[in-house]
C-alpha cells in the first residue's frame, strides 16, 4: 500500500539515493550487489519507517541500515573476517608539514586515489567514505556506524594516513616525506 | 616542529573544533608556517578524496525499481507517469554525467581551473602568498615556477585588489593562480607555460565566466563570478602587463 508515509519517507530518501548507491559500490566493489544493496536497504527501511523518529538524523538512520545490510550479506562477511588493523596511533597521522608532500597530494589523479580508497581495510574505507564524500560530521558518523565518536576520529585519522603514503608511494618520492612516528 | 596544535589539524580540517577553538587556531596559522603546510596539505588530500571517491551515480533503473519498492500498487496510468520521469531523469542524468565527467581533455582542463577557483574560494587559507603588493607576490614564484611573468600594476582608482598567489598544477603542469577580488567577487588567474597547457574554455560554460588567451610563451585564464566585464578588464591588464 502507498500511503502517506510512503510519501513522506520518498521525500527523505530518493535524494539519498546517489549517496548510497555509492557508498555501496564502494562497499561491495561490484555495481550490481551495490543495485541489489541499495534497494534491500529501501525495503528495510520502509518497514521500519513508522517507528523513525521525525527530527532525528533520517541520513544517519539510511547509511546505518545499508550498512547493517552489507555486512549481513555474504560479501559483507567475507569482509569482516579480513585483518582489522589497529587503531592505535592517532597521533601518527599528523601530516608532515615537507612543502613536497603538498605539490605531490595535488599531483595525485583521481585513479591513483580511488585506488588507494579500494585497498583501505572495511573499517577505514567506511569511514573516510562518510567523512569525505557525505561528508557527514563526527558525530553523524558515530550514530551510522554505532561506534564512540573517539573511534571515529582515530579511524578517520588512520585511514587518511593510509591513503596519503599509498599516494605518495605510488608517485615514488617517498624519501622527501617524514613521518611522524 | 613540535607545536601542539598540530595534533587538532584533522580537527580544524574537518569544522570539528569549537568556534572559540576554530578561530584561535585560524588566527594561529598565521604565525605558524608548519600548521599552515600541514592544514593545506590535509584539505588538499580531503579534496582528492572527495572528487575521487564520488564516483559512481546511482543508475536510473534503481531510482524507478525504488519509487516501485515505495509505491508497489501503481495503475496503467501510474506506468505512464513513470515512464516519463524515468525518461527526465535519464536525460537529467546525462546532462549531469556530460558535465561532471566531460570527454575531451580541454573540458577536463577548464573543468579542473574551475573547480580550482572553487576550492580557493571555500578555502580557510586561499593563497599561498598572501599580499596585495606585486613586488611581494612575483618574486614568490622565483624558483617555483619554471616562468615568470608580469602580475598588472593597479591604479590607486583600481577596481580590483591583488590577494596573493599560490601555486598550482593541471594536467600536471605547475602554474601560478594569483587572486585578485573586485567588490564582493573574487577572480583566480591562472598562468601556464603555453606548451604545457593551451586549451580553450568552451563558448558557453558552467555558472562561472571564463576567459583564456595564450600571449607570449604563456597560457593565461580568468575564472570568476564577476561579470564577463569585470574578466575582460582583468585580461586587458594582464596583457598590457605583459608586452615584450
Amino acid at each position: 500500500m502507498s500511503g502517506p508515509d510512503n510519501k513522506d519517507f520518498e521525500k527523505l530518501a530518493i535524494p539519498l539515493l546517489d549517496g548510497l548507491y555509492n557508498f555501496a559500490c564502494w562497499l561491495t566493489s561490484d555495481t550490481d550487489e551495490a543495485h541489489d544493496l541499495v534497494q534491500e536497504a529501501i525495503v528495510k527501511a520502509l518497514k521500519g519507517f513508522a517507528s523513525f523518529q521525525a527530527g532525528t538524523n533520517f541520513r544517519a538512520w539510511m547509511f546505518r541500515i545499508l550498512r547493517n545490510t552489507f555486512l549481513t550479506s555474504r560479501t559483507g562477511l567475507e569482509r569482516r573476517n579480513t585483518t582489522q588493523q589497529d587503531e592505535q596511533g592517532f597521533e601518527d597521522a599528523v601530516i608532515s608539514p615537507d612543502t613536497p608532500e603538498l605539490a605531490m597530494l595535488r599531483r595525485a589523479d583521481a585513479q591513483l586515489v580511488q585506488t588507494a580508497i579500494a585497498n583501505l581495510s572495511p573499517v577505514f574505507k567506511e569511514v573516510i567514505l562518510l567523512a569525505d564524500m557525505e561528508e557527514m560530521r563526527y558525530q553523524e558518523i558515530a550514530e551510522t556506524l554505532d561506534i564512540p565518536i573517539g573511534t571515529v576520529m582515530s579511524r578517520l585519522a588512520r585511514a587518511r594516513k593510509q591513503v596519503r603514503d599509498q599516494i605518495i608511494a605510488a608517485l615514488g618520492s617517498k624519501k622527501v616525506v617524514g613521518i611522524r612516528s | 616542529m613540535n607545536c601542539e596544535w598540530q595534533e587538532k589539524i584533522g580537527l580544524y580540517v574537518d569544522g570539528e573544533l569549537e568556534p572559540p577553538a576554530q578561530q584561535l587556531f585560524a588566527g594561529h596559522l598565521q604565525a605558524c608556517a608548519n600548521c599552515s603546510d600541514s592544514v593545506m596539505a590535509q584539505e588538499q588530500l580531503k579534496k582528492a578524496i572527495r572528487l575521487a571517491g564520488k564516483r559512481f551515480s546511482a543508475p536510473p533503473q534503481l531510482y524507478s525499481d525504488v519509487r516501485r519498492q515505495i509505491h508497489p500498487q501503481t495503475g496503467g496510468r501510474g506506468w505512464l507517469q513513470w515512464g516519463l520521469a524515468a525518461a527526465c531523469l535519464l536525460l537529467l542524468v546525462m546532462l549531469g554525467l556530460s558535465w561532471r565527467f566531460p570527454l575531451r581533455k580541454e573540458d577536463s582542463t577548464i573543468a579542473q581551473l574551475v573547480d580550482q577557483h572553487v576550492t580557493m574560494l571555500a578555502s580557510a587559507n586561499p593563497v599561498d602568498v598572501l599580499s596585495s603588493n606585486k613586488h611581494v607576490v612575483k618574486p614568490w614564484y622565483q624558483g617555483k615556477l619554471p616562468f615568470t611573468f608580469n602580475p598588472p600594476e593597479l591604479a590607486a582608482d583600481s577596481p580590483f585588489t591583488l590577494l596573493g598567489g599560490k601555486l598550482v598544477y593541471a594536467q600536471h603542469a605547475p602554474g601560478a593562480e594569483l587572486v585578485y577580488q573586485v567588490r564582493q567577487h573574487k577572480l583566480s588567474v591562472f598562468i601556464f607555460q603555453a606548451k604545457d597547457i593551451h586549451d580553450q574554455p568552451p563558448a558557453a560554460n558552467h555558472a562561472f565566466t571564463v576567459k583564456g588567451w595564450q600571449q607570449g610563451e604563456l597560457q593565461y585564464y580568468v575564472v570568476t563570478d564577476a561579470s564577463k566585464e569585470d574578466a575582460d578588464r582583468l585580461q586587458s591588464l594582464l596583457q598590457e602587463a605583459n608586452q615584450t
